[in-house]
């Protein structure tokens, strides 16, 4: 058993499936970060990406192209993140329970919007997996990194573009002191309304490309609820990241191993029930959050709705 | 209506429209038919009013949806086909997406109330809900399975879903080059986990060399991961894949995208989906399930019937994906054909364990 675990191709299947489930949770929790960067918690990340996914599926079933597909989730996702930011800063609703009305919003239309228009279920051809030249020919590594579709490379290009947008740039300050002390940021000339509107729609926008990402670049099918809870998860993974983007590669990395793991202990019949297999990541999960209590938190504002002049 | 009011307004419709959209479908049933007749001049006789024929109402509880490709639409298909053949004389509504227990009971019990005579619960996990519910409305019938323990207004329906495991693990025996044959389960339970006993007795009944690889995702329908780990089957050598619930939808995708892999379905018939792919499916026959418990209910006896689906009542099928049959040896087909009718005869029993 021991010498399976070593093996050559036990090692590169863990980490090449890894790399395929970590790249829904990257976009989803970059877009979160940048929402929750600005103060806005946006739980209904998990139905955005419901209707990301579903769009991307029709829009590349009609048009056979997965392009497409990526740009009606991204659409639909910002469509939707600017409704979440006409509820959370214009109407300050609370945004833990506004959140969870997108939510269940996403999960309704899409599934709705799926009966009418297919009403069975049925498949694209989607990102064909592509082997980079040269790079994928390398032992262990091609086959691990360079041998994924181009989502998969969109998704881990995007970690230090948002790194460098977060931290190099004007927006990027100016985010952050939104997030951290909107008074002090409208003191100082930034337009607070307009830089938590861009954020939270540029987190639907993640959110969207991260359900297209499940319907044309890895399952190719869309059905019922497909996210299965993929949405909270990166929410949590950006706690687990203390908001930073290297922070949440890390994190959902670290999630999509070990459930890659237990896949595959799985598969070479390792022995130990599988119920004990299947709840390693969570596990893992709650960890993590629970031993990072007490810790610098995430931003100050984060959640509160800001009344321009006063309380 | 000051802002926050508003947001908080608009913050709770929100939710109030999507439960609206996933709500109860109600299927449409036939408008009753009006037929104008011309009115005589002069009535002689009055005719005796015609007592309108009572209509048989049928709610069914789905804890998918009904166009799954699987479990919950092999059910909805058979209802919706009797529901044609009674026409008028049947009413028949659904509610999808009921998976948690209490959202079923709320349903379940909301149907009663409404004086349904026959409320289907699609699933093993509510038995304790439909018992609970069933002394509350003595007058209606219940249903639930895979199970079967029943009560006075309680029927349960028993698939034996390994036999039709059994002839499909021998196929898989039989067509594997590799020597590889995988499992994508769901959970160990009910329905699955008799298929999958059923299906390790039939490879082994061929060939006891070929390993079985046997995985579980702990849920019916995590799509992903059940495509995923149906690849990791792949990398690991299974060129035949089967499995059970929803999420076979996902197996049967992944075995699609690669070449000389086959799947093997249970429920419902996945061909369309993957015509090269679905060698043979292990079907439902629901209409005759839910026929006898319309006859029963309507002749009094509401309940306590264990209504066992299976070969020799043709309630279970196999059925061969006929552009694929060909590419099956005849010899192996024989001895298939021959496990079923020592199946139906009760030469052939499958123990589970």
């Amino acid at each position: 058993m021991v010498e399976q675990l070593l093996a050559q191709g036990f090692i590169i299947g863990v980490l090449a499936t890894s790399i395929r489930l970590t790249a829904p949770m990257l976009f989803a929790a970059l877009g979160e970060m940048f929402a929750e960067r600005a103060g806005v918690l946006n739980l209904g990340v998990e139905g955005i990406m419901l209707m990301g996914a579903y769009f991307a599926f029709w829009a590349s079933f009609t048009s056979e192209s997965p392009w497409l597909g990526l740009v009606a989730g991204m659409a639909i996702g910002g469509l939707m993140g600017l409704g979440m930011a006409f509820i959370s800063v214009n109407l300050r609703a609370n945004q833990g329970i506004s959140g969870i009305g997108i939510y269940l919003l996403g999960w309704g239309l899409s599934s709705l919007f799926f009966r009418l228009t297919f009403g069975a279920i049925s498949g694209v051809a989607g990102f064909q997996p592509v082997n980079i030249p040269i790079l994928s020919a390398i032992p262990v590594l091609g086959p691990v990194l360079f041998q994924h579709n181009v989502v998969v490379y969109i998704a881990l290009l995007l970690v230090p573009l948002s790194y460098v947008v977060l931290f190099k740039t004007t927006f990027g300050l100016s985010l952050r002191a939104v997030g951290e002390n909107p008074e002090a940021a409208d003191t100082m000339g930034i337009q607070v309304y307009l830089i938590q509107y861009v954020c939270v729609i540029l987190g639907g926008i993640l959110a969207g490309l991260a359900g297209a990402f499940l319907t044309v670049g890895q399952m190719n099918m869309f059905v019922d609820n497909i996210t299965a809870g993929r949405g909270f998860i990166a929410i949590a993974l950006v706690y687990f990241g203390r908001w930073s983007p290297y922070g949440i590669l890390a994190g959902s990395f670290l999630f999509s191993i070990v459930d890659a793991l237990q896949m595959w202990m799985q598969v070479i019949g390792f022995g130990v029930p599988y119920e004990v297999l299947v709840m390693q990541p969570y596990i893992l999960t709650v960890l993590v959050l629970a031993l990072a209590v007490g810790r610098s938190g995430g931003p100050a504002a984060l959640s509160k709705p800001y009344v321009r002049g006063g309380t | 209506m000051n802002r926050k009011m508003l947001g908080f307004a608009l913050a709770l419709l929100v939710p109030l429209s999507a439960l609206a959209a996933c709500g109860p479908t109600p299927v449409p049933t036939a408008a009753p038919v009006v037929v104008t007749k011309e009115v005589p001049v002069v009535v002689t006789a009055t005719p005796a009013p015609t007592k309108p024929a009572k209509v048989f109402k049928v709610a069914l509880i789905l804890p998918s949806t009904m166009d799954d490709l699987a479990w919950s639409q092999s059910m909805y298909q058979g209802v919706k086909k009797v529901k044609e053949e009674m026409g008028p004389a049947m009413e028949f509504t659904v509610s999808e997406n009921l998976y948690k227990i209490v959202d079923a009971g709320a349903a379940i019990r909301d149907y009663a109330g409404k004086g349904y005579d026959l409320v289907i619960a699609h699933g093993s996990q509510y038995q304790t809900v439909v018992r609970d519910i069933a002394r509350e409305f003595p007058k209606t019938s219940f249903a639930y399975g895979t199970g079967f323990q029943t009560g006075p207004n309680i029927f349960a329906y028993d698939p034996q879903a390994q036999q039709g495991g059994y002839m499909l693990g021998m196929l898989a025996a039989g067509m594997t080059k590799s020597g590889k044959v995988g499992i994508v389960g769901p959970v160990k339970g009910g329905d699955a986990i008799k298929y999958n006993e059923g299906f390790k007795q039939g490879v082994a009944a061929i060939n006891p060399k070929v390993i079985v690889l046997e995985t579980y995702t702990g849920s019916f329908a995590e799509f992903v991961k059940a495509k995923e780990m149906a690849a990791t089957h792949m990398d690991a050598g299974a060129d035949v894949l089967t499995g059970t619930a929803q999420q076979s939808v996902s197996i049967t995708k992944a075995a699609a995208e690669r070449k000389g892999v086959y799947m093997l379905c249970s429920d419902m018939d996945q061909s369309k989906l993957a015509p090269d792919t679905v060698l043979a499916s292990q079907i439902y026959q629901w209409d005759e399930v839910v026929r006898r418990m319309i006859t029963l209910n309507k002749s009094g006896i509401l309940g306590g019937e264990r209504l066992v689906l299976d070969f020799s009542g043709g309630k279970l099928q196999l059925v061969y994906n006929p552009k694929l049959e060909g590419n099956i040896p005849k010899d192996l087909k024989d001895k298939v054909e021959k496990a079923k009718q020592d199946i139906i005869s009760g030469k052939l029993e499958i123990k589970l364990p």
